[in-house]
């Protein structure tokens, strides 16, 4: 007996860790989520209370006279636009350097991943001007370019890593069986690194869909704001409608969530796993 | 038909000052089995990769059919290759991983699924045509990388130590398995080994390899019985060949060998060939006897040695032993009954007719006749 209770006593600390961790964490999204379904003399009655009555119209209301429903189409057009082009680019740059010894390889690698260093803030001034000089700005397609070019590093540096993996005689072998270069890259690479293509898919999924910067500065039509933008439309300088921004955050968080759900254990296995077992 | 020719190859890999490959020239014949052995690093298998196509050549030609293949791309010189690794596509069931290079081919469907199928019945892989790589043992990989060389049916098939990421039982098992099928296909065969049983039992010839350059070319018993230098006499047979220091000397028509407090008179070289002086002087382990096999008693050279350990292995026994007069340590292989004790002084008899001389300035068998 006294050695299960030890045992408990041993797991004590990590357990108060994961308790505490999970309020930190999950506390705030469910206040979130209660005030979404709340209006806002409700919330302004009593901030922390639970909802006396789920005003579920709340969504449909958001969705049409709040324009959410424009924005998040605006969202799904470019961050799926984005990361399908951040995808194919990226894998075929990481296939290149992880696999050819050309001239130039190193100063190639250096000059993608350096993109990884450099802070948006020193280049959203530039970006803004490049922008205006060929026509892109307050267009989705200009976003979606800034989002390609700002999430390849990251993109190129987790595909390498794995694709560099897989074994040199694979390659070799599918030669010897008659395939070009992009057959393989088509064939070999990519079904290999299938599981690390897919981490990489989510996470630019999660973290341009969440992108508040680039978007902000780029796009200044209504018509044009991806979802970040449009909840901070409702936080006017005199007026604060809590509610409204309660219910826009779950529509935008929700695709996020359910994503995170459905393939967070596929992701993790992506960026810890080996090649080929 | 597929007569393969190496004609003084040479590879140099970027960044080395060092060739890997020097002025390397063999000629493998229409359907025979040639090994090129050697230890690792001595550039073996970047010749194997050079005629493959996958590694670019520095200098000289390799040729197939008297057809230049410099320039040809791996694709299409119709040769197949089994990776050490296997190099089985790990997302692709064992059907597709035969089927692949097929396809590439435009074979037709019903075509690719016929000849899958028989090559899947010829090496016992019908059962896992469906199997993934990862879900097999490794024989049944090995075969599957053996299979997809055969199914495409190629001139040439290459073979980089194939055999070497087995267990030793199925090693065995499997050499003889890729023995039997190189002999009912015919197909000309190249086969990189470090391993000296691989290459005396495979092997129509052998070709042997050291340091990037060929050292010898030749059936494997050609080889075990007259190698070409001391490289060769230790690297094939084990234990390997015993290297003593002796002495000639010789005087008009008869020459003399001191080995030891033994002296030995040769008989089969030419005396002009022989000079005085120091000699390098090989003797095979099984050459040395415990009584003078029968019908040689009159010429058997008598060797007195001190044994230092003796090794019974069950069929035989190794004995380790001191010649007396040099103190130079030796290797015996006896029957299993022997009744040598150690530390026991014995006196071993040896057949002038099995010893080897090699020059010591330039490590080369010096030849008899």
């Amino acid at each position: 007996m006294t050695g299960s209770w030890l045992a408990y006593l041993r797991r004590a600390p990590l357990l108060l860790f994961v308790v505490l961790y999970t309020i930190a964490t999950g506390g705030p999204f469910l206040w979130v989520a209660l005030m979404s379904v709340r209006t806002t003399p409700e919330i302004f009655a009593s901030p922390y209370a639970i909802p006396s009555r789920l005003h579920w119209d709340k969504f449909a209301e958001a969705w049409t006279s709040s324009h959410y429903g424009t924005y998040f189409w605006n969202s799904a057009i470019v961050v799926v636009t984005a990361v399908a082009l951040v995808t194919v680019i990226g894998a075929m740059a990481a296939h290149c350097l992880a696999r050819y010894r050309f001239r130039g390889r190193r100063l190639v690698r250096f000059l993608i991943l350096s993109g990884m260093v450099l802070p948006p803030q020193l280049l959203i001034l530039s970006l803004f001007q490049i922008m205006l000089d060929y026509r892109l700005y307050n267009t989705l397609t200009g976003l979606i370019i800034v989002y390609v070019a700002t999430q390849l590093a990251m993109t190129v540096y987790i595909l390498e890593g794995f694709f560099a993996q897989i074994p040199q005689d694979l390659f070799d072998a599918a030669r010897m069986d008659g395939y070009s270069d992009f057959e393989i890259f088509w064939r070999i690479t990519l079904p290999i690194g299938l599981a690390a293509l897919f981490t990489t898919v989510v996470l630019n999924f999660i973290i341009l869909w969440n992108e508040f910067l680039y978007a902000v500065v780029l796009l200044t039509e209504d018509t044009r704001r991806t979802l970040p933008l449009g909840i901070m439309h409702f936080m006017g300088g005199h007026q604060l409608d809590v509610g409204m921004i309660a219910t826009g955050l779950m529509i935008t968080i929700l695709p996020v969530i359910l994503i995170y759900a459905f393939f967070s254990e596929t992701m993790i296995k992506g960026m810890t796993a080996g090649a080929v077992r | 038909m597929a007569v393969v020719t190496v004609d003084q190859l040479n590879k140099r890999y970027e960044g080395s000052p060092e060739l890997a490959v020097k002025d390397v020239s063999f000629t493998v014949a229409d359907g025979e089995f040639m090994v090129l052995l050697g230890p690792s690093g001595c550039g073996k298998s970047s010749v194997l990769r050079m005629i493959a196509g996958l590694e670019p050549i520095t200098a000289g030609t390799i040729s197939i059919d008297s057809r230049v293949m410099n320039r040809v791309p791996a694709k299409e010189r119709d040769i197949a290759m089994v990776f050490q690794s296997y190099a089985l596509y790990p997302h692709m069931d064992v059907y597709t991983n035969l089927a692949f290079g097929l396809r590439r081919r435009h074979v037709a469907k019903e075509e690719i699924d016929r000849r899958v199928r028989a090559v899947a019945a010829k090496l016992g892989l019908t059962p896992f045509l469906r199997r993934k790589p990862h879900a097999l043992s490794g024989g049944q990989r090995q075969r599957v990388a053996l299979g997809r060389a055969i199914v495409r049916n190629p001139k040439v098939f290459l073979f980089d130590e194939p055999l070497s990421n087995l267990d030793a039982a199925l090693r065995v098992s499997t050499r003889n398995e890729l023995i039997k099928q190189q002999h009912e296909l015919g197909t000309t065969t190249i086969y990189v080994t470090h391993d000296q049983v691989e290459a005396m039992t495979m092997g129509d010839r052998m070709c042997i390899m050291n340091k990037g350059q060929v050292v010898q070319v030749g059936r494997p018993l050609d080889v075990y019985r007259h190698p070409a230098d001391t490289f060769v006499a230790r690297f094939l047979g084990n234990p390997p060949m015993n290297l003593l220091k002796g002495t000639l000397e010789t005087a008009g028509e008869r020459a003399r060998l001191r080995l030891g407090s033994a002296a030995v008179a040769l008989s089969g070289w030419t005396p002009s060939a022989l000079r005085t002086g120091d000699v390098i002087v090989g003797i095979r382990p099984e050459d040395l006897a415990e009584t003078p096999p029968p019908g040689l008693a009159g010429k058997a050279v008598p060797l007195p040695v001190r044994v230092v350990t003796i090794e019974p292995l069950g069929a035989e026994t190794l004995l380790l032993l001191l010649l007396e007069g040099s103190a130079e340590e030796l290797i015996a292989r006896v029957g299993r009954d022997t009744a040598l004790t150690n530390g026991a002084q014995a006196m071993l008899t040896l057949d002038p007719a099995t010893i080897h001389l090699f020059d010591p300035a330039t490590t080369k068998a010096i030849p008899r006749g």
